[in-house]
């Protein structure tokens, strides 16, 4: 199979000497310690603040209590973090079906403008999420011009509203993470072999049945990777509810920052951080389980 | 490999020798935690009052009219080191991260913390040419509850409580009570502050109780009030500004500062309208302090005297829109916020007292837990 791996330095690396290994072991320390220092020392950090109390200038202290996390176990944090589960999940889903299409027709039909249309994508990211969401709470917003435009031609009354509601926040998450979404897919499509789609019309394959048995599972790492690039970072969201919800669509998030900021509670809400991470790490095994299964077949 | 040549380093030694690293790093972190609390010499020994480096000020964004900064360069040619902060909790985290500033601005809550756990110098208000603007006028700020006779702090603004509402969606007239935030023709666009003690000092007033209690019966009563006014409500906000002028909010709990700067920004100031109401308003003020760690605590006592001149209150007042506790600058603010005459903030006001306080460890708890039920409902 003609692989257009754009990966020179993987077959280097197969005829790899003792001093070519030392080098790439040396190479990846500079990562390793940013990694420790700031996502393994931070968490420890959080792990064992869960387990401490406040002072009464609200500074954290550390202990060995575990009224925090005995406190995980009122309904409010079951609610709001199953809430915020479905948040994602739908964002997820929302996002697979948007962004199939965008990247499908970039990757195959994108010819020359291929570059330039995924840069029309990303560049806006660019710009602080915060920011954007808060432009699109205020375009939303009741007195803002879309509610004024689709009002001036009947499509919404006085008590229509966007912002506030369910919809408002998945849309935000949506629109939030999007991106995480298109480049994984646009990545598998365009390394994706295409004389399995000519196979699969060889061997009688109308064009839906070909693109749902053929295009579709070849892709679907890309996919799998993509929903799990949107699912971490929409879990634990909190801009898009804060801007864009209401009372009911409270997230964990929320509580999280809340129980730092507003209620200089660090202990709880780094027992929230731990059970919400608990939660998404389970998720993440089932995914790697799966990932792995794939590999394996693949390699048979 | 040559024997000479040493061996390359296992990907598996290098995660162990991460794991301590990240371990050191982890118990770094305490750092934040215990300090000497003496670090900085004795905090109550004097001040001597003269220009002694440039001035470190840390306060939220925009609360000092630009004019008032350069007068106070030019007269005692020290520089004005700004930065901000966006909370009373990032303040104090920057304070415990040893951060060093003149002059800090905390709310009445805070000053106590500060003041109790030693962390502000001693403001000697005999060394203030003003100070009888405040203290003499104010009297109750000779004394308040958050710092004995003031002697770590000098009060800057102050600011109440209500309720803003749309007058071209609501209605001219509401009735004066907390009640109305739960009138039906609202119901649906009312936003209520994103503030754990706001919230809850609403629903207290509401039934009588104090403002502060921690009290389990006692919150599950303001819980419970608070649940029937969750299907009415929009939102928890505290940008109440902007809610009521883009149309979100038909009415919504509010502080008067955001209301008096509402004023300038509407294009029809006479469709809002904002009251207090009668079971209670709850009440808040800011202060000057100088930390215990300022490395130039002179020029910060300059600075607040300068800052108490009355020209320079004037200038202030119509800059930020907040009232301050200075005799002989009520007019101006009276003249700012004239179709909010419930902006102003009066030594009767203050009487009343109905100051967020601080509560113990668990009663903190207790408060956050019910806040926590009233937010996710």
């Amino acid at each position: 199979m003609a692989q257009r791996t754009p990966s020179g330095a993987l077959r280097d690396r197969r005829g790899r000497s003792a001093s070519g290994t030392r080098l790439w072991t040396w190479l990846m320390l500079p990562g390793t310690l940013w990694m420790t220092g700031f996502l393994i020392a931070s968490l420890i950090l959080v792990a064992t603040l869960a387990l401490g109390t406040t002072d009464p200038l609200g500074n954290p202290r550390f202990g060995f209590n575990f009224a925090n996390i005995a406190a995980m176990a009122d309904p409010a944090y079951r609610i709001v973090l199953l809430r915020s589960l479905g948040f994602a999940l739908i964002a997820c889903a929302v996002c697979l079906v948007v962004a199939y299409p965008v990247a499908y027709t970039i990757a195959l039909h994108g010819g020359r403008f291929k570059n330039l249309l995924i840069a029309a994508i990303v560049v806006p990211f660019f710009a602080n999420y915060l920011v954007r969401m808060y432009g699109w709470s205020v375009v939303l917003s009741d007195g803002g011009p879309v509610l004024k435009a689709l009002r001036a031609v009947g499509l919404a009354d006085a008590h229509t509203k966007i912002l506030q509601s369910g919809v408002g926040v998945i849309a935000g998450l949506v629109y939030g993470f999007i991106v995480f979404m298109i480049i994984p897919l646009y990545a598998a499509l365009e390394r994706m072999d295409l004389s399995l789609i000519e196979a699969g019309r060889d061997l009688y394959g109308g064009p839906l049945r070909t693109f749902f048995f053929v295009t579709l599972p070849a892709t679907r790492q890309g996919a799998a990777a993509g929903a799990v690039l949107v699912f971490l970072p929409a879990m634990g969201d909190f801009v898009s509810a804060q801007l864009m919800g209401g009372p009911n669509q409270i997230m964990i998030g929320n509580l999280i920052q809340d129980k730092f900021f507003q209620g200089q509670n660090w202990p709880l809400g780094s027992a929230l951080t731990m059970l919400m991470m608990a939660v998404l790490f389970i998720g993440m095994l089932g995914y790697l389980r799966r990932t792995r299964k794939d590999e394996a077949e693949a390699a048979r | 490999m040559s024997p000479e040549e040493p061996p390359p380093v296992s990907r598996r030694a290098l995660l162990r020798s991460g794991v301590a690293a990240a371990l050191g790093a982890g118990l770094a972190g305490c750092g934040f935690l215990p300090e000497d609390r003496n670090a900085f010499g004795d905090p109550d020994r004097p001040i001597d009052v003269k220009a002694d480096g440039d001035l470190v000020y840390f306060n939220w964004a925009d609360f000092v009219a630009p004019a008032v900064f350069d007068g106070f360069e030019k007269e005692y040619g020290v520089k004005v080191i700004q930065s901000n902060f966006d909370s009373m909790e990032g303040m104090a985290a920057k304070l415990n991260a040893g951060n060093r500033y003149d002059i800090i601005f905390p709310t009445a809550k805070w000053a106590q913390r500060l003041a109790e756990g030693r962390r502000l110098r001693r403001i000697d208000h005999s060394r203030l040419r003003h100070a009888d603007a405040v203290f003499g006028k104010y009297r109750y700020f000779a004394d308040p509850w958050y710092d004995r006779r003031s002697a770590h702090t000098v009060p800057f603004t102050m600011y109440k409580t209500g309720i803003g509402w749309r007058k071209d969606r609501i209605g001219d007239d509401l009735t004066g009570s907390w009640k109305d935030l739960w009138n039906a023709r609202a119901e649906g666009q009312v936003f209520v502050l994103d503030d754990r003690d706001e919230v809850l000092g609403m629903a207290a007033l509401k039934l009588g109780l104090d403002i502060d209690t921690a009290d389990e019966r006692d919150l599950a009563r303001i819980t419970a009030t608070l649940q029937s006014l969750r299907p009415r409500l929009r939102g928890f906000s505290s940008d109440s500004y902007n809610n009521l002028l883009n149309g979100n909010a038909a009415m919504t709990q509010a502080w008067s500062g955001d209301m008096a700067a509402m004023l300038g920004q509407a294009k029809d100031p006479s469709v809002l309208g904002f009251e207090v109401a009668r079971e209670g308003a709850p009440i808040n003020s800011d202060c000057y302090a100088i930390p215990a760690n300022a490395r130039h605590p002179g020029t910060a006592m300059l600075f607040i005297d300068y800052m108490l001149r009355p020209e320079n209150v004037r200038k202030n007042i119509r800059y930020i829109g907040y009232p301050m506790p200075v005799g002989g600058s009520e007019d101006v603010y009276a003249s700012i916020v004239k179709p909010f005459p419930q902006c102003l903030v009066s030594p009767d006001d203050l009487k009343a007292d109905l100051f967020f306080r601080n509560a113990s460890s668990e009663g903190e708890q207790a408060r956050d837990t019910a806040w926590t039920h009233v937010k996710a409902g």
